[in-house]
């Protein structure tokens, strides 16, 4: 890095006089030149993003009427309803953190270190689990096990006569269910590649002292993969408790109220910013200490990546049991993935959903979103537009400061690094809060339009964008810029010519991991959409609460159309090696719908 | 202490349909108390012959016996914790969880010894690698050498019969390599422990070896002391791997015992060890290596002109052109300069030098040397 600025202050001391001309620029020239102006704007648009509006709801959290008050955080924290919903959250995000680790971690040590037959299968799952929006599987397991209408509960009573075989979704059983199938590969996946990283020799060191295998698996092998699988686990644990659609689909007929659900209640009229501000900021003091947690045992991990060369470890022939294994990874498919899906598909394709469904097939549904309901068709095109610029400029603006961060020396750059990575620890609902709290301040009236909801994107999910660009930047040698430079090429020709083509993979992967989540925001998007920018999850959303199952499941399928097609048009633009290490995407990713 | 015996042993490794063979008829007869150097390039089997000894890999064919006893053989192998051996890792496999004092006690602990006796074990194992004093750092805490000597304290703690090692030295700078090679062999000697060394660094094998196997594409090619592999390469390939070689195309004019006249082009004539079954109007290559060529000021029999030299701090090397337009490497005393250009008197002496039966595409090769 340092040779990077020294290249740099020589070429433009000593630059040849037939490149340029031969007086040195003025020194207002050089504070006003591209590079800075690029680097300064970008460093503008994250304090516009993220460092204001946390400012603001700071403030409005102790700001009450015309003056300090601590009345909102005491509120907050004795009031009943609030109270219940902190604990509500903290239990479900306990219990879905539990069942993430014994559905993830069995699959992962099944992959990395058996002779399991289904690998692919296996990896399938957890990529496509993950990329599921929680609320259309939400949605869709209402659909088979809501008390009265859930399909599979009128079976039991109405077809066998045993009403209790059924089972009542609207519970926080059921709601850890449907939250498990989302956040279980965030155990599996870090879990997997910590199995298969541990270098083979830690193990043969031990076998050959004289440890047996249970032995070695034992003060070995779990020591050595213990932090990435606990940090699986909080991941898991903050994910959960900041998904906002499942939560209220399920938890509110439940009467389980939870943080997220609880801010979204005081936006009703008259909505209460002060309280919601104080309880956001607890939400957030929650999130940031498990992630804090995580990220430090993550950094025991590099006990994983050291050595390295050495060999893989040997697949653990399980003989009959592999088949057992086998057995449990197809129930995991088969419930995360089949059941959801083919539960949306048929409903969307009824006329009307029930034990009969089959009878009356129809497209009319798919009709009805696409070509005759106004309010869907803009809400689909708003989604579309939001999802690819606020992707586009996420991963702009990680390149630059991820590019800062990593080749220059400005004072200050590790903040604006952590400053970019904040939002991962910012549930979507407390986003929308800060932004809202943040520009009703302000002269410009942004709220009710696509454009807070486009800061609100690109600030929630700026931290993927600088993620790429650093993991990107990190592999390219410095010298390769050092080198155009030396030979005459300005900043932002080598940037273009050298730096971008070669994080192109990068970033395009980048691209793909903040326009998914985008494409099915709703947790901010709650707060923040109007009539006029209506986003598709939303949609989704307002047409459940409404009561239009068929038409919800139809718009529920396009949602999932629209990120196929942009993982398939990503990896083929992109070129390689894109949609090939989703595994990386939940281990960087904070929070989602 | 205890013997290795391996025999007709091979070993493929890959998928179903490509088999891509690492071993193949190893005959090795390993002593006690000797260090043996496993050496060759990369991919020659050195490694996997060092894992079959392990017992982390299952032979095609062949058996190990160690003393009297069956540790491997196609039919299965007895564990590595059951085989009683010691071995250090490339890249020291030192577990970063673990303390120093914890990674060097893990054996002993596994063997049930009382605490009071692993922690004068371990206190006596420190102090044979120069470690005393660091028992309670990790290893992320430790320089790569430091990080070596826990990986050889942890192996000898545990007094096995048979260490073994897979290119320990390679990931530390030449300085430390050097005094590690040192303490390594003294090691060896102190303890009287079987050394099994691999590594493709013929330099390490000559200085550290009681005997050398020199191995090549999954084979071995020569096995005896580094005297032998040196001066009495087994054949072209063993002669050039270990060291610089001249390579010279001839033919055998006439064979008197032991011995063979040889006339290879240039002018060069000399009576050099004639290998058994080689007889006359054969077709060679004569090795000869550049430190056993002398040049003197005076033209003699054979002479020739310097085209290049190279000073090289403790000796001078030459290009020779010879008559025929063939160089010779030649290696001198760092105080006898030629300058280029300059005629010298070339004397070679054929007792040094080996002959080898002439391969159809060794010619480049030769002339390249």
């Amino acid at each position: 890095m340092s040779q990077a600025t020294l290249g740099r202050v020589s070429l433009e001391r000593g630059r040849p006089a037939s490149l340029s001309t031969a007086r040195p620029p003025s020194r207002l020239a050089r504070i006003f030149s591209l590079e800075n102006l690029v680097m300064g704007g970008a460093i503008a648009a994250l304090f516009v993003l993220v460092v204001f509006p946390l400012c603001f709801l700071l403030i409005g959290s102790v700001w009450g009427d015309g003056g300090f008050t601590l009345e909102y955080f005491s509120e907050a924290l004795s009031g009943r309803l609030y109270l219940q919903a902190l604990l509500n959250s903290l239990v479900l995000g306990a219990w879905t953190g539990l069942f993430s680790l014994l559905l993830g971690l069995p699959l992962a040590w099944a992959v990395a270190r058996t002779n399991v037959p289904g690998k692919g299968l296996i990896t399938l799952t957890a990529n496509l689990s993950y990329l599921s929006p929680p609320f259309l599987t939400a949605i869709a397991f209402v659909n088979l096990f809501g008390p009265n209408a859930g399909l599979i509960n009128a079976f039991f009573r109405d077809v066998l006569g045993l009403p209790w075989l059924g089972f009542n979704i609207f519970s926080m059983p059921g709601l850890v269910l449907v939250t498990v199938l989302h956040t279980f590969p965030y155990v599996y996946l870090l879990a997997s590649s910590a199995l298969q990283s541990v270098d083979a020799s830690y193990e043969e060191a031990a076998q050959i002292l004289g440890a047996s295998k249970w032995r070695t698996v034992l003060s070995i092998t779990t020591p050595l993969v213990m932090p990435a699988i606990l940090s699986g686990v909080l991941l898991a644990f903050v994910n959960a408790i900041a998904l906002f659609g499942s939560q209220a689909i399920i938890g509110l007929p439940g009467r389980i109220v939870t943080l997220p659900t609880r801010i979204y209640s005081l936006f009703d009229y008259p909505a209460q910013y002060g309280l919601a501000s104080a309880l956001s900021l607890l939400f957030v003091v929650i999130t940031i200490a498990a992630l804090y947690l995580q990220r430090s045992y993550l950094a025991k991990r590099s006990f994983v990546t050291l050595g390295g060369k050495g060999a893989r470890p040997q697949l653990m022939d399980l003989g009959w049991a592999k088949w057992l294994l086998f057995g449990f990874c197809l129930l995991v498919f088969f419930v995360s993935i089949v059941l959801p899906y083919a539960t949306l598909i048929a409903v969307s394709l009824s006329k009307s959903w029930g034990l009969a469904f089959w009878k009356g097939l129809t497209l009319e549904h798919y009709r009805f979103v696409l070509f005759d309901y106004d309010v869907t068709q803009r809400a689909i095109l708003n989604s579309l537009g939001l999802a690819t610029v606020a992707a586009t400029v996420a991963v702009f603006l990680g390149a630059i400061i991820g590019w800062i961060d990593i080749r220059t020396h400005i004072p200050g750059r590790k903040f604006l690094d952590y400053a970019a990575l904040v939002p991962l620890g910012l549930p979507g609902i407390v986003m929308a809060v800060a932004l809202i709290q943040f520009w009703l301040s302000m002269p410009i009236a942004l709220y009710g339009t696509l454009a807070i909801l486009l800061l609100a994107y690109v600030g929630r999910y700026i931290p993927l964008g600088v993620r790429a660009a650093n993991t990107s930047l990190r592999q390219i040698d410095p010298t390769l810029e050092e080198s155009a430079r030396i030979l005459g090429a300005s900043w932002v020709h080598t940037l273009k010519e050298i730096t971008l083509p070669l994080m192109r993979p990068g970033l395009f992967a980048g691209w793909l991991l903040v326009f998914v989540p985008v494409i099915q925001e709703l947790s901010a998007s709650i707060l923040l959409f109007s009539s006029s920018s209506m986003t598709l999850a939303v949609a989704i959303y307002n047409l459940y609460e409404t009561g239009y199952t068929e038409p919800v499941a139809a718009l529920a399928m396009i949602n999932m159309a629209i990120i196929a097609v942009a993982i398939t048009l990503a990896r083929k633009i992109g070129g390689g090696g894109i949609g090939k290490d989703p595994d990386k995407a939940p281990a960087a990713q904070g929070g989602t719908a | 202490m205890a013997s290795i015996t391996i025999a007709a042993m091979s070993k493929s490794y890959g998928g179903r349909y490509l088999q891509m063979p690492a071993l193949q008829d190893l005959d090795l007869a390993i002593q006690d108390n000797q260090f043996i150097t496993l050496l060759g390039p990369s991919g020659c089997g050195k490694t996997t012959t060092l894992r079959l000894i392990a017992g982390y890999v299952t032979p095609d064919t062949g058996t190990i016996h160690v003393g009297d006893r069956l540790v491997s053989s196609p039919a299965g192998v007895v564990s590595p914790e059951a085989r009683g051996m010691g071995m250090v890792f490339q890249n020291y496999a030192v577990w970063p969880h673990k303390t120093v004092y914890e990674n060097i006690a893990f054996g002993l602990k596994l063997r049930k010894l009382s605490s009071g006796q692993v922690r004068d074990k371990v206190e006596e194992a420190l102090g044979l690698v120069n470690l005393k004093g660091l028992e309670g750092r990790f290893p992320n805490e430790l320089s790569g050498g430091q990080q070596q000597r826990v990986a050889l304290a942890r192996s000898l703690v545990v007094e096995p019969d048979i260490l073994l090692l897979d290119e320990p030295l390679s990931n530390l700078d030449a300085k430390l390599r050097e005094r590690m090679r040192g303490e390594l062999k003294q090691l060896q000697r102190r303890t009287g422990i079987t050394f099994i060394y691999v590594t493709h660094d013929q330099a390490e094998a000559l200085a550290l070896s009681d005997q050398i196997a020199v191995m090549h594409a999954g084979r071995l090619q020569q096995f005896g002391s580094p005297f032998e592999v040196y001066n009495k390469p087994a054949n072209r390939v063993v002669a050039d791997f270990m060291g610089l070689v001249n390579l010279v195309p001839g033919q055998i004019r006439s064979v008197n015992g032991d011995s063979a006249e040889i006339e290879a082009d240039g002018g060069l004539v000399l009576a050099a060890p004639r290998p058994a079954g080689m007889a006359a109007g054969a077709q060679v290559d004569i090795a000869i290596r550049p430190e056993n060529v002398r040049l003197t000021a005076e033209p003699g029999a054979l002479s020739g002109t310097v085209s290049e030299l190279t000073f090289l701090g403790n000796l001078c090397e030459y290009v020779v052109t010879l008559p025929g337009g063939r160089n010779l490497r030649v290696q001198t005393h760092p105080l006898q300069q030629f300058a280029v250009g300059e005629s010298v008197g070339i004397v070679i002496d054929p007792s040094q030098c080996s002959l080898f039966p002439r391969e159809p595409s060794a010619d480049a090769l030769a002339s390249a040397a």
